[in-house]
């Protein structure tokens, strides 16, 4: 049992972090596009209403001064707030919010137990009466973001599919996939929820299977704990084909295109970039495109604009 | 009980999938909370229906012509799919896909953009008119049929649409019920854009099944680039109108200027939407007023396209958004000039100085500034002797969303407008989170068949709201206001909109730009410059 649960841990652990960073990476290496600003723009001085760099006389001759950890800030804060669901969509962000810290925290647990565990293979106890003010921290935040996450998780799986079910707007836009989703957090949940109240009230077993992980010693667990550990490697390698990335892909949608105001300025690092897409051929194919020709030749080109005709 | 639309249905066949209930949109304010007095919006005539697919909703935008057998069915279904991939591809569409892509696949279908919709909102919260319906369409389809394992998946991911030509027919309509306003995207925690992904529909549309709103396309980029200008007006006219416009400012203000034309080296370039001259040429002359008074050293340009700002591209196609973008940079540089101006153009604005941005490269990249930061230094550098006293009226500003939202120049008018006005007060909400005037995107040009009816009872609607409340402590017609939108498609929009409902009739609200203002408060000029006359 230990081997099977240590080899699947690791399996999802792999797939997840592969399957991230291609899709992390595909995103970083899609061509530049063209602007299409949104503001407020976060990293900019006037923000607060909105304003940018425009609106300065001759604006190309001031210096561009961006904030960008203000921005990057801003979307942290947002990740644990979701401040426009609770300005706009309370009933919503009622229960998201919940679901989503159930989420967090149980990630944060495990990038705990790793740690935690790597202390304890460096012969640092890892209890409520570790001498050590280490090992006493790793304990109780071991169990509190484990207690958080289960019990916030739960109620935010349950809320989210009442209220999917309940709201007939968001039930005309829901998928199976979306109440699948919701069951199979609520699983993951509610078995570390059990674990957690009926077995192992600690963690002691957790922290120790976790540390047979990271020395390669597997460690066999009691069933429940077992289901648990299985329910979230198999949530590990179902995530990469789900939504789930968000949290990672608001840093591009946000930073990259609706933040992104960087000017083209002569001989800049932009207009080498687009230089490369601008003498890309043409392949559309409606009768004003000049099929074939570069985006360079239409500045020129006027020969294939079309026929003016009545509809 | 009445049918609730799903998403699946618009590929069922049926007469109309819509009809729009005049009962349930939103209510206006005094004088029209009682009287009820709701635009008819007209039905199509059985030709029409016979010609043109509109069951969607009744309305006809784009003039979808109805195929007559099933081989033009099937033609049309392939040309979609072909234009679906192409959306997709780094080749094709490298110029939008990674906003597409993190759009389409990250929304967590919450519908909180919902609420920040004006069409959606005025509509009554009309299904169809969700920011998301759309969006949602176009995702479903792209997960059926160009993701790989999508069939497969289809139920689970509940992408299990048909799409069939009546499908796609009506998603090109659709894409014409939203203004590309983005209000939907700013409340998006994600990022979302479904106004981005509206415009990847009608390019999609555009160019690849060459289908388009003719007054965008054939009578829009194609006639300016041919041409000269969207109005129709030929470089020869344009001197013509040059030559009117100095006329009327001696009669006017007694100043005898001599407009530059074609002037090399100049520090300024200066473009307007040519509609102003046609429709508001005392904008453009306000305009000449000022830049003469302050001693700007400056021109304008009498080539094919070099005296129209506009660039509808920026609403449907990427390839006519390049071309005339690129033809407006020649310009600037065959006349050697040192900054663009642009005038008072919302569209024109984004569309040159941030969305064209990055296709204008090594000596086509001459600067290009709004008109708005100019006259704000010429104003605070004293350069004009105003009275502010000569604008002694209540004055509101209407933010045109291509300046707020989508480039972030808010206050440069608000200083503006606080110099020469002596009673100037805000809309609730402004600025960013501004509503648009119900005519963005192209929808003030688009005059056919009976979508002027629903841009005005619909699109509009929440503008039209806005302004009377603003408004409504100086209701009353004894007292006259001013509605200042300073850009051409808004200024067309609350023309349309203040005719239909016989506002100035009624409230003797009046509308125009920013610049009327400022040669309204000029000290030495005797005469108002503002005429209350509603065109």
């Amino acid at each position: 049992m230990g081997i099977i649960l240590t080899t699947l841990t690791y399996a999802a652990y792999v797939f997840i972090i592969v399957m991230y960073v291609r899709k992390a990476v595909r995103y970083a290496r899609m061509p530049p596009h063209l602007r299409w600003d949104l503001y407020p723009v976060m990293h900019e001085s006037r923000s607060e209403y909105g304003g940018s760099y425009y609106e300065d006389p001759e604006w190309w001759t001031k210096p561009q001064r961006k904030k960008i950890i203000k921005s990057i800030l801003f979307i942290i804060k947002d990740n644990f707030y979701l401040g426009e669901y609770f300005h706009l969509n309370r009933g919503y962000w009622i229960f998201l919010l919940p679901w989503h810290f159930g989420f967090i925290l149980i990630i944060t647990l495990h990038i705990l137990c790793f740690w935690g565990a790597l202390a304890m293979v460096m012969g640092l106890s890892v209890s409520y009466e570790s001498a050590n003010f280490i090992g006493k921290a790793f304990y109780y935040s071991i169990l509190l973001t484990g207690v958080g996450s289960f019990v916030a998780g739960s109620l935010g799986s349950i809320g989210m599919v009442i209220k999917r079910l309940s709201d007939r707007s968001l039930r005309a836009y829901a998928s199976p996939m979306h109440y699948f989703n919701y069951f199979f957090l609520l699983a993951v949940f509610l078995s570390g929820l059990y674990v957690w109240y009926f077995t192992d009230p600690t963690f002691s077993e957790y922290r120790e299977f976790w540390k047979g992980l990271i020395t390669f010693n597997p460690k066999n667990v009691a069933p429940a704990a077992a289901i648990h550990i299985a329910l979230f490697a198999l949530l590990l390698l179902y995530l990469p084909f789900t939504r789930s990335m968000h949290y990672i892909i608001r840093f591009f949608a946000f930073l990259r295109v609706r933040w992104d105001d960087e000017p083209n300025l002569r001989g800049s690092r932009i207009e080498k970039r687009v230089q490369k897409w601008l003498n890309q051929p043409l392949d559309w194919s409606a009768p004003h495109i000049p099929t074939g020709k570069k985006w360079t030749d239409l500045t020129s080109d006027l020969t294939f604009s079309g026929q003016i005709k009545d509809r | 009980m009445k049918k609730e639309i799903t998403i699946s249905d618009i590929s069922r066949k049926c007469d109309q999938l819509t009809e729009i209930d005049k009962e349930v949109l939103i209510p206006l304010p005094y004088p029209y909370e009682h009287t009820n007095i709701e635009l008819p919006i007209k039905r199509l005539s059985e030709e029409e229906k016979t010609r043109y697919e509109a069951s969607l909703d009744g309305i006809s935008a784009i003039g979808i012509l109805k195929p007559k057998s099933k081989r033009e069915e099937d033609e049309l279904v392939g040309k979609f799919l072909s234009g679906l991939q192409k959306l997709f591809s780094e080749e094709n569409n490298w110029t939008f896909l990674q906003p597409l892509m993190l759009s389409l696949e990250y929304c967590g279908k919450c519908l909180t953009c919902s609420g920040a919709c004006p069409i959606y909102i005025a509509s009554g919260k009309q299904e169809i008119y969700r920011p998301t319906y759309r969006s949602e369409l176009l995702r479903r389809i792209k997960e059926k049929y160009l993701d790989k394992t999508g069939k497969i998946t289809a139920w689970f991911k509940g992408s299990n649409i048909e799409l069939n030509w009546l499908t796609i027919a009506r998603l090109g309509e659709l894409a014409y019920r939203c203004t590309l306003c983005r209000r939907c995207a700013q409340v998006c925690s994600r990022g979302i854009d479904n106004g981005l992904i509206t415009r990847e529909i009608r390019k999609l549309f555009s160019q690849e099944l060459g289908i388009a709103p003719k007054e965008l396309h054939e009578k829009g980029t194609i006639q300016q680039l041919k041409i000269g200008s969207t109005t129709g007006m030929n470089p020869a006219a344009f001197k013509d109108n040059i030559e009117f416009i100095e006329e009327e400012i001696h009669e006017k203000t007694g100043k005898k200027i001599r407009i530059p034309i074609d002037k090399k080296g100049a520090d300024i370039l200066l473009i307007h939407n040519a509609g102003e001259y046609l429709s508001w040429p005392e904008n453009p002359e306000a305009f000449f007023i000022i830049f003469e008074t302050a001693g700007l050293d400056w021109t304008l340009s009498s080539e094919l396209v070099g005296y129209d700002a506009v660039n509808f591209g920026v609403w449907y196609d990427d390839i006519q958004l390049s071309r005339i973008a690129l033809r407006h940079a020649k310009i600037a540089k065959d006349l050697n000039v040192k900054r663009i101006v642009i005038g008072e153009c919302g569209h024109a604005h984004k569309a040159f100085i941030t969305v064209a941005d990055r296709i204008l490269t090594g000596d086509l990249n001459i600067p290009r500034e709004s008109c708005f930061t100019l006259l704000d230094d010429i104003l605070q550098n004293g350069k004009l002797k105003l009275n502010p006293k000569k604008n002694v009226f209540p004055v509101t500003l209407h933010d045109p969303c291509n300046i707020v939202r989508s480039m972030g120049v808010v206050m440069p008018q608000r200083r503006i407008l606080k110099k020469v006005c002596s009673q100037f007060r805000e809309m609730d909400p402004h600025g960013v989170g501004n509503y648009c005037c119900g005519g963005g995107s192209g929808f003030t040009l688009l005059s056919s068949r009976n979508f002027p009816q629903w841009r005005s009872a619909i699109s509009g609607r929440i503008k039209l709201k806005q302004i009377l409340e603003t408004f409504h402590d100086v209701i009353t017609p004894e007292i006259k206001k001013y509605v200042c939108a300073p850009c051409s498609s808004c200024k067309g929009q609350i023309r349309a909109l203040f005719n239909d409902y016989k506002v100035w009739d009624k409230c003797s609200i009046f509308y125009g730009g920013i610049v009327e203002l400022i040669a309204n408060a000029m000290a030495d000029i005797k005469e108002p410059f503002i005429n209350w006359e509603c065109r």
